[in-house]
């Protein structure tokens, strides 16, 4: 036998230039992305990029100059949470709001008391990751009376790769889902089609009209494109018409294989 | 958003193209595109996004959606409507799989072609939700009573996990066996882009077994009860004989980095083996061969490759699992003359990084020069 040692969740903060760093460095938000609201709660479909989108949020903030607090509310998996990211977010001084010892693991319907006083009273500006699709989006109804209202953005995160919304009849549906689940009332729509590693910049295009589309039909505006630094660099600003949200990604999963799954982008 | 909405229907769903699914999504959609009729169920972690999907899918197709009230319960459904020659299946994690045990060992027994997915978790007992590969010795060996083995399948990907799905559904119906996906709770949660197009079920297989109706046919029955013991004795052998012809033709097996001369070679399957390969690819990187033997089927396990690949290792084999050595059993087997497999393995949920094997694979490497 073999005596190893390890933590079981791992993320490297990265840099420009790819070198690992204790405290990671982020751009500032720009103008168009900054909360309108103290409170952003980001829902949306499983695998939509919920939870990349709300730690690059929070970094962006940070970066500028804000008190920042991420709430994992995510009851409904244990795998992939904003919350694996701890030790990046406690490197970067954002403070994280979620189950502590081993129910930190569990997929237990747990929501701390806390949150409802953050909600209240947010001091800075603070980030809400729920779970995905409208089964996430219902421990948002349990706090209900706790929203502001007007005091809040709800953004719901759209990726047309998705099993169930590859097209505007699946988009609406989903969006429509989470409002009702959740009991509040979808601000706006962040499109982030994407294939992780495999992402092209026709995919987000394609996807970006999609959400534009349902935005029109649903009355909700298109508050951002996220996508990669790399494809947001080909983007003409003027073929967009929403700010774009340049995601870098956090939630790495070096463990399976190589840079999986961020393989390299299509240049 | 009270308004009516009216859509056109050409979508972009029309056109084939890659999607991002998690690992339980695909093996629903693999099972649909299988031919699938029916799908009973009881949620449990880190799988229940299989129900989920299907609970969608399965009305959309025809199919039958059903959730019982019990492992026990789905297990007892499995096995009848099996019977009526429909490709039917199940989708649990490991505790769930062995509140199934009893009824498949009796759907062996019957001789019929049932899917079980186990997206492992830790265990023993209720243990945790994380992944793990600690059903092994269930899963190869026997999980109920009785002479019989199942074909199991591992995955390693999202996008194998759709093919072997859909291989299971062939297979079963080939062999007249229930077929295991064994899958660990990483494969079924992550998401990955996944090609579907092209996946479809292969030529049917006549049934004259199944109770459909005789239709002026001498009745069929399907049944393991055997009182008389002569008769049992010959259903036994007769089942020994299937077995081994599963051991014969339908060994898979994925070799990497696999040549004449190894420093090292490793045996690991699922997600195990992609976290092998980078660590392979890091110590390739320092001018060391290591060779993985990835065994795609468990059962058969695929003892040539293994056997052969050690023969020309100067560090001798390593099995690496989500366990505390289980697979490990049969790369001895298969090793033979050749001596014993090191072990390196994590359990509980613990899932090593890269580096942590790389280490491990170099310290080898190391002791083998020595």
């Amino acid at each position: 036998m073999i005596e190893i040692d390890g933590e079981q969740a791992r993320v490297e903060p990265t840099q420009p230039g790819g070198g690992k760093a204790d405290r990671p460095w982020w751009p500032p938000l720009g103008e168009g992305l900054r909360p309108r609201q103290p409170v952003v709660v980001i829902a949306g479909g499983f695998g939509s990029g919920k939870s990349e989108l709300a730690l690059n949020l929070c970094m962006g903030l940070q970066a500028g100059g804000e008190r920042v607090r991420l709430v994992d509310l995510d009851i409904v998996k244990p795998f992939f949470r904003s919350r694996q990211a701890r030790g990046f977010l406690a490197a970067a001084g954002i403070g994280l709001v979620a189950p502590e010892g081993e129910l930190f693991h569990s997929d237990l319907p747990i929501v701390l008391p806390e949150i409802r006083s953050l909600l209240r009273q947010p001091d800075g500006v603070v980030v809400i990751d729920v779970g995905g699709d409208t089964a996430g989006s219902r421990v948002l109804s349990s706090l209900g009376d706790a929203f502001v209202s007007g005091g809040y953005e709800l953004l719901v995160v759209l990726n047309t790769s998705r099993p169930f919304t590859r097209d505007v009849r699946g988009l609406v549906e989903m969006v429509r889902g989470i409002a009702a689940a959740g009991g509040l009332v979808p601000t706006g729509l962040v499109a982030n089609t994407h294939l992780l590693g495999e992402t092209r910049l026709e995919l987000v295009l394609e996807g970006l009209g999609a959400v534009r589309e349902t935005g029109a039909l649903l009355g909700i505006p298109v508050r951002m494109l996220a996508c990669s630094e790399k494809l947001a660099r080909r983007l003409q600003p003027q073929a967009v018409g929403c700010p774009v949200l340049e995601l870098r990604r956090v939630l790495r999963e070096e463990r399976l294989g190589g840079e999986w799954p961020l393989a390299d982008e299509e240049d | 958003m009270g308004c009516i909405m009216i859509f056109s229907g050409s979508e972009a769903a029309a056109k084939p193209r890659k999607l991002l699914m998690k690992g339980a999504e695909a093996i629903g959609e693999a099972a649909i595109r299988a031919g699938a009729k029916a799908y009973f169920c009881y949620p449990i972690t880190p799988q229940t996004e299989v129900a989920e999907y299907l609970a969608r899918r399965m009305p959309e197709v025809g199919g039958v959606f059903l959730q019982g009230e019990s492992e026990l319960a789905v297990a007892n459904m499995l096995f009848g409507a099996a019977a009526t020659g429909a490709r039917v299946f199940t989708s649990t994690s490991s505790p769930g799989f062995s509140l199934m045990a009893e009824a498949m060992s009796y759907i062996a027994g019957a001789e019929l072609p049932v899917v079980f997915i186990n997206v492992m978790r830790c265990g023993p007992g209720l243990g945790g939700v994380l992944a793990a590969q600690s059903d092994y010795w269930q899963a190869t060996r026997n999980s109920g009573h009785g002479d019989y083995r199942c074909p199991v399948l591992a995955p390693s990907s999202v996008q194998e996990a759709a093919e072997l799905t859909l291989a299971a559904f062939e297979l079963a119906d080939r062999y007249r066996n229930p077929v295991i996906v064994l899958a660990d709770g990483m494969i079924g949660q992550m998401m990955e882009p996944v090609m579907l197009e092209g996946l479809a079920a292969g030529e049917p297989v006549e049934k004259p077994w199944a109770t459909q109706g005789c239709g002026g046919r001498e009745p069929v029955v399907v049944k393991s009860l055997y009182l008389d013991p002569q008769v049992l004795e010959r259903m036994n052998r007769r089942l020994a004989e299937k077995y081994a012809k599963m051991q014969t033709d339908e060994v898979q097996v994925e070799l990497y980095n696999v040549r004449e001369r190894h420093d090292l070679v490793v045996v690991a399957y699922g997600t195990m083996a992609r976290i092998c390969k980078t660590a392979i690819d890091r110590l390739g990187k320092e001018g060391l061969q290591v060779g993985l033997v990835r065994p795609i089927t468990l059962f058969p396990f695929p003892v040539d490759a293994v056997h052969s690949a050690a023969r020309h290792s100067a560090a001798g084999v390593v099995t690496v699992e989500l366990s505390q050595g289980q697979m490990i059993d049969d790369v001895n087997l298969a090793l033979g003359e050749l001596g014993r497999s090191a072990f390196f393995g994590r359990s509980g949920g613990m899932v090593p990084t890269p580096d942590e094997v790389t280490r491990v694979f170099r310290d080898l490497v190391k002791r083998g020069a020595a």
